[in-house]
Order: C-alpha cells, then structure tokens, then sequence
C-alpha cells in the first residue's frame, strides 16, 4: 500500500511512520473526540454520518427513480409503498454488517476478501464490480442525459456535467471534503418527494395504498422479474464494496458503530421516502396512459408529469434524475476506485497524497470517462445497456452476500464484533432471500432471451 | 579567513540550537497529538500489513466451491444475455 508515501519522523522513534493520509484522518477523528468528550450529541452525529446515507442515496440511482416511476404507472400504489420500505430494511441489515467489518477491521472489503479468502475471489470481486459498475455508470449518464433533455439540453452537456463532478469531488485530496460535497448533492434526493406533493395524491389513494394488496398483475413470470428487479434496485455490489471502504476511509472505530447504524438507518429512511416519491409522481400517471412509458423508453416521464400535472412537477422530476444519475456517478466510480486499490495493494483513500494514488484517482476517473465516451457514441444500444445493467449484478450480488457473512462472522477479524446469534438469523434470511431473487433474475432474463419462457 | 568563517557558522549553528530544539519538541507533540486521535492499526503502516489467510472448515471450502460453481453457471449466463441483448 502507500509505504512509500512520505513519512515523518516518529517512524524513526518506533512509533508507526505517519503519512499524510494518516495525518488528514487523525484531524477528522480528533474532532471526533472532542464532540464526543463534550457530549456533543448531534455534532457528533453530524460528524460521523456519512457512508450509510451515500450507499442509500447513492442506489436510488438513475435507473432506480425511473424504475419506481415506471411501478407506479403501471401497477398504482398499493403493492409498492409498503414494499419499498421493507425492500430497504432488507438493505439495512446488508449495509450495517459492511459499515461494522469497515470500523472494527479499518480495511476494505475487497482487500479482505482477497486476503482471507484467496486471490479468485478477490479479483473475481474487483473484475465484476468493475465491468458492472462501468455498465451501471452507463445506465446513469443516460439519466442525466433523460433529465437535461426536459431542458432542451443534450449528451454533451451531460458528460461535461459528469465528468466535472468527478475531478471537481477528487481535487480536494481529502476524504472528509469528497464526502460533504456528495452528501450535498444526495440530499436533493429529495426532490422526488417534492415531485409526489406536487402531484397532490389524493388522501384515499395514499391510505389505499397501505397495504400490500394487490399484487401486481400478470404471469408470475413476471412478478418474479418485476420483485427481482425491484430488490436488485435496492440491494447492489457496488453498496457492499463502497461502504465498508468508506467506513475505513472515514476512520471510523468500533467506538463509532452506533453513529454507523444511525447513519445507515437514516439513509435506510431517506431513501425509501425518496423512492416512494418516485413511486407517487409515477402513479399519477397510472389513468393517463402511463403504463406504457416503461423503463428508459420512458425518457418521457418528465413531459408526461408535465402534461397531466404542470411543468413544475416535471421539470422537479427531471432535476431528481439529473441529482440522482450523478450521485450515483460519484459513489460508484469511488467504489471501482478503492475496490482497484485494494487488490492492486496500492494506496486506496481520498486522504492519501494525490501523487501515491494514481491506481485509486485512475480508476475513479477512467471508469467514468469510459462510460461517459459510450453515450457520445452515435448509434450506441444505450437502452439496452442501460436496461440490463442490473444482469451482470446479479452474478456477484450472492458471492458478495455470501463473502460478507462470513467475514461479519470471522472472530479473528472481527472479535467480539462478530455477528450476534440473532443477527445472523435475520441476515442469514436476508442474504438468502435477496441472492435467490437476484440469481432467479439472471436466471430468467437468460431464458428469456433464449425463449424457453414467454416475455 | 576559513578559519574564522567556520567559527561563525559554529557560533550560528549554536545560536539556533534552542530555536532547533523548540521546532523539534513542537513537531513532536504535534505528532503525538496526531497519534492520539487513531487507533493504533488504523495507521497505514498496519493497515498495509495483509490478514492471514482464513483457516476455513470442510463445509467452508465445499461452500465456496459450490459459490464457484455458481458463479461459472450464472456468468455464463448472464454474459450471454446482456451480449445478445444489445
């Protein structure tokens, strides 16, 4: 890792030698500590969300928002606003297990994964996430192209937005700078739900909608592709790999697990409101003809908001994809960085030296620039990448479930942070439900495509 | 001449002991500080040192294997259809 990264005297002293990402930690952790000796509650609290709400906001991507959209134009509210929320408790109890290995362990998970379980797993891990995130990156540029086009402005301008995002975050050298800025523009998140009040559900409909009946219609073909695509918008590699990371990166201790769970909660809450925002603003066009604005052919959702409920709703919409296409550029392109990093074995924080993290800053950036140079591409099948981003996920969505089980339940990394009994018992569920359904969602767009079941 | 001048820079360097002396002490305690807000294997060094390999049971490893399996099965798959879809 980052031995050779410029060191100061106390190395000589037998103490550890300090490098400069060592020294920008320690200032982020020393306010820590004196939020914590002033019993300082909610600056303390302040200081150490972070990495949760990012994971959270960061899946309600692009792709996710106008999936909910699309749920709720075609099937209403009453299955999903009940779902949504349990698909996220669902994730909560992924991410808090990647949040606590992160503290307790202070490395990442591909790095872990590579050292306890052998160098196939680790750099099939990294090889995957890398080739999915650089699909999903795709999928994302789209929905800021998708947003930009409610204002008349063009794939160019949603490169340039990007991108400059991308350099912008990653000029400051500093984790803690990275971190605010994107956690600035997640919360604009929120404008989804303001999307939902300007629609002006009506009382009955919202109280309706409280119950989980009913079931969406159709085969059970597909309502097993829309429950596996709509989980696989909630439960991601990507997450697994960012937020343990970001956890290291951040410094959080095992002291601070209980500000990690806050975090994760709050992002757990955040994001579900945000995607039942969605899931309103596209219900109201569920009697005007919205069931076939489907998927990203529903680059029209906007317009559509628009027609039924005014150009403030849709233009509202159109700024929430364009926030969260590119959030999701940021957290994912950092999770292809540090999962880069740690396997490579080099230096893997935005608190490192900038010139001994060319491998992390390389990754951040290429990944990006290279999904970026797709949507320039004239001709380019963008909704069909875009579209079957969530396939390639679905291959390491169970090897990495299973993979942070065990390491959430591995004494010798963990000690007495391993999973409780109980815990296990909910995770344990939770892996094996969202894995099955991911794997049965390859499974079935593969027999799809081969036409050995009906569409 | 030369003499004279190395005895000027001797009395130079003398007088900028203490002021050496002070620096050294202020980076010292600087660094001390910076000590005192990690925890000892959050450095880098430590960090940069790799965790053993994990000792894993029978059940562990036929697991994994079946998860190789899997994954040789589902990648498969997957490439397939995300290649043929485009």
């Amino acid at each position: 890792m980052a031995t050779n990264e410029a060191t100061v005297s106390r190395g000589l002293l037998g103490a550890p030698p300090l490098t400069e990402e060592d020294a920008a930690r320690s200032a982020d952790r020393s306010r820590v500590h004196q939020a914590r000796a002033r019993r300082r509650r909610w600056y303390l609290l302040w200081l150490l969300v972070g990495p949760g709400i990012l994971a959270m906001l960061g899946e309600n991507d692009g792709p996710s928002m106008i999936a909910y959209a699309s749920d709720g134009a075609q099937y209403g509210l009453g299955f999903f606003v009940p779902f949504i929320p349990v698909l996220f408790a669902m994730s909560y109890v992924c991410q808090e297990m990647c949040m606590r290995i992160g503290a307790v362990t202070h490395r990442g998970y591909g790095e872990l994964v590579l050292q306890r379980y052998g160098r196939v797993w680790g750099w099939f891990g990294a090889a995957d996430l890398t080739l999915t995130n650089l699909v999903t990156l795709v999928a994302e540029f789209v929905a800021i192209r998708v947003g930009l086009a409610y204002f008349h402005l063009g794939a160019g301008v949603a490169v340039a937005l990007g991108m400059s995002l991308v350099l912008f975050t990653l000029s400051g050298g500093r984790y803690w700078r990275w971190e605010r800025i994107v956690l600035g523009l997640a919360l604009f998140n929120l404008l989804f739900v303001v999307a939902a009040v300007m629609v002006k559900p009506g009382a009955g409909t919202l109280a309706s909608s409280l119950s989980f009946t009913p079931l969406p219609g159709g085969s059970f073909n597909t309502l097993l592709l829309l429950l596996a695509s709509t989980i696989g918008a909630t439960v991601t590699p990507w997450m697994i790999f960012f937020q343990q990371s970001a956890s290291a990166d951040k410094g959080m201790t095992p002291a601070d697990v209980a500000h990690g769970r806050y975090d994760t909660a709050l992002g757990a809450v955040i994001a579900a409101a945000c995607g039942i925002g969605a899931l309103i603003a596209g219900a109201a066009l569920l009697a005007h003809g919205g069931s076939g604005i489907q998927g990203f052919a529903g680059a029209g959702f906007p317009q559509a908001l628009r027609h039924v409920d005014g150009s403030a709703a849709g233009a509202v919409f159109a700024l929430g994809l364009i926030e969260a296409g590119a959030v999701a550029i940021l957290t994912i392109s950092a999770s292809t960085a540090y999962a880069a990093g740690e396997c490579v074995g080099a230096s893997h924080s935005f608190n490192a030296s900038p010139r001994n993290v060319d491998i992390f800053h390389a990754a951040n950036v290429g990944v990006a620039l290279i999904a970026a140079l797709v949507i320039l591409i004239p001709g380019a099948p963008l909704l069909s990448i875009a579209l079957n981003a969530n396939v390639l996920a679905t291959v390491l969505l169970p090897v990495s479930l299973v993979l942070m089980l065990m390491l959430a339940n591995d004494e010798h990394l963990m000690g007495r942070w391993v999973n409780k009994r109980s815990t296990n018992l909910v995770a344990i569920g939770v892996v094996a439900f969202v894995a099955l359904c991911g794997a049965a969602y390859g499974v079935d767009s593969f027999l799809r495509t081969i036409h050995l079941v009906g569409a | 001449m030369i003499s004279s001048r190395h005895a000027a820079l001797a009395e130079e360097d003398r007088a900028l002991e203490p002021i050496r002396e002070q620096d050294l002490q202020t980076q010292e305690r600087a660094e001390d500080e910076l000590i005192m807000h990690l925890e000892r294997d959050q450095f880098v060094a430590e960090t940069s040192r790799p965790v053993p390999r994990a000792a894993l049971s029978a059940y562990a490893r036929a697991g994994l294997w079946a998860l190789r399996l899997f994954v040789m099965l589902v990648g498969a798959m997957a490439i397939y259809t995300f290649v043929s879809q485009l």
